[in-house]
């Protein structure tokens, strides 16, 4: 037994709207309605504006179900880690088993909903927000701590290289050498420029460009030496550009 | 998807921890145990620093046993148990390559090749 609540629909963020939309829910279906795939939360809205809503978190999986077998629509494919109300927690708690759940499981309670939309080719678009979004929350129990010193600090250029000689960056891992502390040395524009070609790198190793890196309007002769990119970058990393790390 | 993850954070993640090894395994057959104990098997579409892996083509075998095929399937990091590698697969290699293509993004900038381009 669910119990839909009044919530609101989510105002911002919203990566995919789908109408139309049924909800099935432990096998129940909820009748038609509307997705939203948000980046804050997943949730689900009925003709008359009652809903549940999912935290990114405790969704354990999702897929494009195209097995008739399974189900006898296409439909998007949620596994959560979690009941959606108390009532309905406590019931199935004391319940033998139910249909499909039954929480013998180490995880404890689980539930399976099915987004059935009416256009089956939103599967796809509805299937992809939901992996952006899912990747928007990862899990903070697992992330090793040290990564968040990793992120695009403000590095002093000189104390991270005697650091360096130290065998000890700024973080925990003695030989690791990062380009992180150049970024505090590019203006916005440069940081947008070389994540955009970094992009381009990624795809195609082979294309340089005569921008790579930075910008255009600098004579190809100050280049010649290949250490020289831009001035809003630091030259004091490319120096040794000879050091690969 | 694209093999090296642009985010800085991501890379550093994955730069330093096994998440690389998962990284080269894109588009390779291969098992995932969950833990709640049921698995995938599908090819690997992308694996992310969080582990979040993307399947397709997949064999889904619930917990309690029923199969069920998927096309497309996103599992979330913290619910990998296991990831079957395949046998074929060099692991040492499989790493280093992984690595090298992050570090290849990232000496972009300095590179010598660069003066030749204008």
């Amino acid at each position: 037994m669910v119990v839909l609540k009044s919530l609101h629909p989510p105002s911002e963020g919203v990566r995919l709207q789908q109408a139309d939309t049924t909800a099935v829910l432990d096998g129940k279906r909820l009748g038609a309605g509307t997705l939203f795939v948000a980046e804050a939360h997943l949730s689900w809205f009925d003709g008359s504006g009652m809903g549940f809503c999912l935290e990114y978190p405790t969704i354990s999986l999702h897929a494009i179900s195209r097995d008739l077998s399974a189900f006898p629509e296409e439909h998007l494919y949620v596994m959560v880690n979690a009941k959606l109300d108390d009532e309905a927690e406590a019931e199935q708690q004391n319940k033998a088993s139910d249909d499909e759940e039954s929480d013998s499981e180490d995880s404890g309670t689980i539930t399976e909903i099915r987004f059935v939309p009416s256009d089956k080719t939103a599967l796809e678009p509805m299937f992809s927000s939901m992996c952006d979004c899912q990747a928007l929350h990862p899990d903070p129990d697992d992330a090793d701590t040290d990564d968040d010193d990793y992120e695009g600090e403000e590095y002093d250029v000189e104390e991270a290289e005697q650091e360096q000689g130290q065998g000890h960056v700024q973080g925990d891992v003695p030989t690791f050498y990062t380009y992180e502390e150049g970024l505090s040395h590019l203006t916005a524009e440069g940081q947008a420029t070389l994540e955009r070609l970094e992009g381009m790198l990624a795809q195609s190793v082979a294309q340089q460009y005569h921008m790579a890196g930075v910008r255009t309007d600098v004579p190809s002769t100050e280049f010649e030496d290949g250490m020289e990119v831009d001035s809003n970058t630091v030259t004091g990393q490319f120096d040794d550009a000879d050091v690969d790390h | 998807m694209d093999i090296v993850s642009h985010s800085i954070r991501e890379r550093t993640i994955a730069e330093n921890s096994l998440v690389i090894l998962l990284q080269g395994l894109h588009g390779q057959m291969t098992t995932v145990d969950l833990r709640d104990e049921s698995t995938a098997r599908g090819r690997i579409i992308n694996v992310d620093a969080f582990m979040n892996i993307r399947l397709e083509k997949v064999l889904y075998r619930d917990r309690l046993g029923f199969m069920s095929s998927m096309d497309d399937l996103f599992i979330t990091g913290r619910n990998v148990r296991y990831v079957h590698i395949p046998d074929h697969m060099n692991i040492i290699e499989t790493i280093e390559t992984q690595l090298a293509k992050i570090h290849c993004v990232r000496n972009f900038g300095a590179r010598k090749e660069y003066s030749k381009n204008k």
